[in-house]
């Protein structure tokens, strides 16, 4: 065992060998070429959008520890914003994408100096009333900039639509890929840097994180336009993907997906929100024909998760592999060391509550 | 003149209920320290109860009060047990957002199984009783709002009596004051935790089945419930039932207000943005004890 502090694997992440790295990313790349099917092309670039938005929310919801119940009206904001702008303005699609990150940051600085003053549950309610706000105020608006309860249909997309149907799926599976790697990476580098110690730190213990100099606002408000970016891009993507973007992204039932999708990958570990992601995907597509069973089947899993391993399913893995291979190697099993935990449990106070 | 008394009136009729159906929320927050996101889902499942009764047995309204009531206690008691118990006292993350999100995953189970069962299409109860009641020249309520807020007042009030002159009353508020104290003294806080889920949700169940007969009941009939009822426990400070009943009354008055002058469409987000401007001036909501552990 090494005694030096890994810091990745502190958060949760397991430093990947790179070739097994490169060797996913093939496979990913290669996808569209191999498996020909359109549907499930589709999909693939669903999840992929999903993806991004989630590692997105687990930045803040994991990482920091800020009950931010917002992300999916940020999220919206960015799609609003870039399909509004490109549609109204003219706006190229490809710079809507930046443009839509930035609105969505604008958006989420306004509702983070605010949250600051608040911790935990109040946190969480303040920030899902303002993302009701969002959605009853585009659902009641009948200006016709936001299109109301039907949203914004026929925003053009990425230029993709001239090449033949399957080419233009190709390429925009290959744009949602390079758009979740490239958040994967920024996440990471974010993780990894010293604002994202300070960041743990904040959540671990806020108090002496204060004392040893961390500011807590100027965290927060980097986190929150960080994190929201990345929600905005993501939304405008989506917008130019589908071509529409409507309320019905946000609001209660869409969010509880997400939210499984997070807690039972792991939330505040670095590929938790990615295997969540594909997992309840999957599952979901497996149940398709039953709408309705579908989703008990998800929220039965949620629950089971968080009952039976509420640090998430990745944390969990980890500790029994961890276990496994100390047993193998005829280790005592000793009590772990405080360092050698695999994920750093979300926002954990013992002290409080 | 005879619009504004209308909205006043209605507003003490909102109020009633509002109280009615945040009381168990702020009550379980009080002593398990959870915000119970699978209240909605409780009225819900109250509403299905009596229209169930009423259509099988054909049991009338008024006592499918009574059965709603028994029925959700039990399943509230069994939420309890399912999905905050479980993760009582483990170490390692975080109580209050976990289980946040664990009766969330109840929720998303109650409504789409109700989905599946029921199907989406809106089930209609009867009131309890019919006709209108003329208060003043030009201002009439239905005799059903004015049984419901009877109703809902004679609930919390024997509620109060319950909290303070009986022993497991008392119990639940010891538990709720200091969790050690109250463990020195013999009290069995997992009894109590039980009991004080049993008790919110049949509360919940019966506001259930009053609004049953004004609204509809479906699989997602709790939702808007719940939202207002996290608007009214946060305005009157999670934890205080005091303070929950004089913000539903405040809470009911707005809304009937910004309904009378702006137009109903606004009532939700007029509420909202109210609760935001609570939220950052007064974060402790109206009679709430201020945060001991905020930054």
């Amino acid at each position: 065992m090494s005694a030096a502090v890994d810091i990745p694997r502190l958060l949760g992440w397991r430093r990947p060998a790179p070739w097994a790295l490169a060797a996913l990313l093939a496979v990913l790349a290669a996808l569209p070429l191999v498996w020909r099917n359109q549907y499930v092309i589709e999909l693939a670039i669903t999840t992929l959008i999903w993806a991004t938005l989630n590692q997105s929310w687990n930045l803040q919801l994991g990482v920091g520890g800020v009950w931010n119940f917002a992300q999916l009206a940020i999220f919206a904001v960015g799609g609003y914003a870039a399909a509004i702008l490109t549609l109204r303005a003219g706006l190229d699609p490809w710079l809507s994408l930046p443009v839509g990150g930035l609105a969505a940051a604008g958006v989420a600085v306004l509702i983070g100096i605010p949250t600051l003053r608040l911790r935990g549950i109040y946190a969480a309610l303040l920030t899902f009333s303002f993302g009701e706000v969002i959605r009853l105020l585009v659902i009641s608006d009948e200006s016709g900039l936001t299109g109301g309860t039907f949203g914004l249909s026929g925003v053009p997309g990425l230029g993709f639509e001239r090449l033949d149907p399957v080419a233009a799926q190709r390429a925009y599976y290959w744009a949602a890929l390079a758009l979740t790697v490239l958040t994967a990476v920024g996440v990471a580098a974010f993780i990894r840097s010293p604002l994202g110690l300070a960041l743990t730190a904040l959540r671990d213990a806020p108090g002496y994180a204060a004392a040893r100099g961390v500011s807590p606002l100027r965290m927060q408000v980097v986190t929150f336009a960080w994190s929201a970016f990345i929600a905005g891009v993501a939304g405008a993507f989506y917008a130019q993907y589908f071509h529409v973007i409507s309320p019905s992204v946000m609001g209660l039932a869409p969010m509880s997906l997400f939210v499984a999708m997070l807690v039972v990958g792991g939330l505040g570990t670095f590929s938790g929100p990615l295997v969540g992601t594909v997992l309840i995907m999957v599952v979901g597509e497996w149940l398709r024909d039953t709408e309705q069973l579908r989703l008990v089947i998800v929220g039965a899993i949620l629950l089971t998760v968080v009952v039976l391993a509420p640090r998430g399913l990745v944390p969990a893995a980890a500790a029994g592999w961890r276990r496994a291979s100390r047993w193998l190697a005829e280790e005592p099993d000793a009590s772990e060391a405080p360092g050698e935990r695999a994920g750093v449990g979300a926002g954990s106070d013992p002290e409080g509550g | 003149m005879s619009s504004l008394i209308q909205a006043i009136v209605s507003g003490l009729v909102t109020g009633s209920i509002y109280a009615l159906m945040t009381v168990g929320l702020t009550l379980i927050y009080g002593t398990l320290r959870t915000l119970n996101m699978a209240h909605g889902a409780l009225l819900m499942i109250g509403g299905y109860v009596a229209w169930l009764g009423l259509q099988l047995a054909g049991i009338p309204p008024a006592a499918g009060l009574l059965l709603a009531m028994g029925a959700t206690f039990l399943i509230g008691m069994a939420i309890e047990r399912v999905s905050v118990r479980p993760l009582i006292g483990k170490p390692g993350f975080d109580f209050e957002m976990t289980a946040f999100i664990s009766t969330f995953a109840v929720t998303v189970v109650l409504q789409n199984a109700a989905l599946l069962v029921f199907g989406a299409r809106n089930k209609a109860l009867p009131p309890l009783v019919g006709g209108r009641l003329e208060l003043v020249a030009g201002v009439s309520v239905t005799r059903h709002s004015v049984l419901m807020a009877i109703v809902a007042l004679a609930l919390l009030a024997g509620l109060q009596a319950f909290l303070t002159r009986t022993r497991y009353g008392l119990a639940i508020r010891a538990v709720a004051q200091q969790l050690d104290a109250a463990r020195l003294m013999g009290v069995p806080a997992d009894r109590v935790y039980s009991l004080t889920m049993g008790v919110a949700s049949a509360l919940a169940g019966i506001a259930g089945v009053l609004l049953a007969s004004v609204f509809f009941v479906s699989p997602n009939s709790g939702d808007l419930p719940l939202l207002k009822g996290l608007i009214v426990a946060i305005f009157g400070g999670l934890g205080s039932v005091r303070g929950t009943v004089l913000a539903a009354f405040l809470i009911g008055l707005l809304e009937a207000l910004v309904s009378l002058y702006l137009g109903v469409k606004w009532s939700l987000p007029v509420l909202f943005l109210f609760i935001m401007a609570v939220l950052l001036v007064r974060p402790s909501g109206l009679l709430g004890k201020p945060e001991e552990a905020r930054l």
